[in-house]
């Protein structure tokens, strides 16, 4: 398991992805200044730059880069055979790569969304949006590793799952949101936090409900994920 | 042997053993199928290889490569079976413990160093000895290079790393799809000797390669695949043999030649005669009772025979008239 983890870590996350993690950590502190702009209260200010730009964002968006990056990406290199060519179970396989990928992600997701919140002057939220960042950031690594076994296409079909279906049905309809780890990690900021009564989404579980939803749904998907790799036609990055 | 007839079926050899299956397997392909949507790789492959080195040959697209990954499972069959050491490689992962594949793709994880690849590889496979990674690396000549990133590394280097990762399981199988791809000759002559001396240690390897004549120095017994299906088995000049009812060309250099030709000319093995100089370029259907009556013939017209050899005694011809 840790050869696994530690390969996920060193050679699924090459220096270019750390790069734009960096970016992300930036992105993180620049939302959390931009909730000086408004003229409502601190809390209130960072509460509508978290919901929209950090959880509707920045997570999933840092979170395709390092999902895809420690198994959609290895699969289209032609990398994986060397694991797959393994005695190791394919569940170990998964749970590695998703451990290495939620380990990193919550590095730099976790601290970045506390940091954002201390900017923007509401220290209280500090918490609760690391916690949801941590819960958003360990489900959506493991939906993207699940695409990334399920689709050589993994960063256009994430991309499209967060943007057509999370962002574009997930707001209309409240059925899509309780499959979203978008809504449901936002969801855990706004149970924990004072945040004002608009932003909280009715019809979708809050605060330690939506941290439990969001372990169902990453269980769900690594357990997707495993099936597949048992399945997968490893042809080569040529085809 | 076995050699295709017109019909593409398949004949037995003169004991009535099919030369395509090894004596003592490791590795039993059966009736094997695999298509992609409606292009048909594989079809209905028999095939088993024992220890020693296989060569598995055959122009591009014949499904070498398809073959290769179904019998490591890292496909999955259409029809047929697959077995490696008796079990199923592609849902039995304990196979993989001695198992070893060198893919035919430059692939590799860049962003490791050569030390850091193979010790993943060996860790997934439980290896535990410290010096192991070293000493595969050793083996093929990147122990000065081994704390290089591979994104550095040429095709060559890439192509050793991936044969050291492959060595570092000690596998009783190894599979090496075009495992000289790129590299210079005097690496290939390091190769090839140390797959010698795997398939001599008693290790069932299959290798196959574009560069036939690499092949032919490394592996006796070949399968030459044609088209998704077994073309030919065997050693590849008992095939060559096989076909003597194929023409082939003969080059004769010797003095006098035009009297030489003038007497060739009214043997009945000669099929055609081409006279270049000193050379002659014989065309026969019947190689055997050229040779015999060759020395007989050129006695006789007092011409010194310098020089009698095969043009096309070569896989690559023998690819020709295969899948003309």
């Amino acid at each position: 398991m840790t050869a696994v983890i530690s390969y996920a870590v060193r050679a699924c996350l090459p220096s270019r992805r750390w790069t734009g993690l960096v970016i992300v950590f930036g992105a993180c502190l620049a939302f959390g200044l931009l909730a000086h702009v408004p003229d409502s209260g601190r809390e209130a200010a960072f509460a509508r730059v978290a919901s929209a730009g950090l959880f509707g964002l920045v997570l999933p968006l840092a979170t395709l880069v390092i999902g895809d990056g420690v198994l959609g990406a290895d699969i289209r290199r032609g990398t994986f055979a060397y694991s797959w060519l393994s005695p190791v179970p394919m569940l170990t396989l998964v749970l590695g790569r998703w451990l290495g990928g939620s380990a990193t992600a919550v590095t730099v997701m976790a601290p970045a969304f506390a940091l954002s919140a201390v900017v923007a002057g509401a220290p209280d939220a500090a918490a609760p949006a690391a916690l949801a960042a941590t819960t958003g950031a360990v489900a959506y690594v493991a939906l993207f590793v699940a695409i990334g076994a399920v689709t050589r296409r993994s960063t256009l079909v994430s991309l499209l799952w967060v943007f057509l279906f999370e962002r574009l049905l997930g707001t209309a309809l409240t059925g899509i949101a309780q499959l979203s780890p978008t809504w449901e990690s936002r969801a855990v900021f706004t149970g924990l936090a004072a945040v004002p009564a608009d932003l909280v989404r009715r019809g979708i579980p809050s605060g330690w409900s939506a941290v439990g939803r969001l372990c169902v749904m990453t269980i769900v998907a690594l357990a997707v994920a495993t099936w597949r790799l048992g399945r997968l036609r490893l042809t080569g990055p040529a085809d | 042997m076995t050699l295709p007839s017109e019909t593409g079926t398949r004949h037995d050899g003169p004991l009535g053993v099919d030369p395509a299956l090894a004596p003592h397997p490791t590795v039993e392909v059966n009736a094997l199928s695999v298509w992609f949507g409606p292009k048909v790789a594989l079809s209905e492959v028999t095939c088993s290889f024992g220890p020693g080195i296989t060569g598995l040959l055959g122009p591009n697209g014949a499904g070498k490569t398809t073959l290769m990954r179904v019998v490591v499972g890292l496909l999955p069959t259409g029809a047929g079976t697959v077995r490696v050491t008796g079990k199923n490689p592609r849902t039995d992962r304990s196979t993989h413990r001695r198992l070893a594949l060198v893919p035919e793709d430059e692939a590799v994880p860049d962003a490791l160093t050569a030390r850091e690849f193979v010790r993943y590889v060996a860790r997934l496979h439980g290896v535990t000895g410290p010096d192991r990674p070293d000493q595969a690396l050793g083996s093929v000549g990147l122990t000065d290079a081994a704390d290089r990133r591979l994104r550095g590394f040429s095709k060559g280097m890439r192509q050793r790393a991936k044969v050291a990762a492959a060595l570092v399981t000690d596998p009783q199988v190894l599979v090496l799809d075009e495992p000289l791809n790129g590299t210079d000759p005097i690496q290939r002559a390091a190769l090839i000797d140390l797959f010698r001396r795997l398939g001599a240690e008693g290790r069932t390897v299959v290798a196959s390669s574009h560069v036939l004549h690499e092949v032919e120095a490394m592996a006796s017994r070949v399968i030459v695949l044609v088209h998704g299906r077994v073309a030919a088995a065997g050693d590849h000049r008992a095939i060559r043999d096989a076909m003597a009812d194929r023409p082939r060309r003969v080059l004769v250099r010797a003095g006098r030649p035009r009297e030489l030709a003038a007497a060739l000319v009214g043997l009945d093995a000669v099929a055609g005669l081409w006279v270049d100089g000193d050379q002659l370029t014989v065309g026969t259907s019947r190689a055997r009772d050229l040779a015999v009556a060759l020395p007989r013939l050129a006695r006789s017209v007092d011409s010194r025979l310098i020089e009698v050899r095969p043009l096309d005694d070569s896989l690559e011809s023998l690819f020709r008239e295969l899948v003309r």
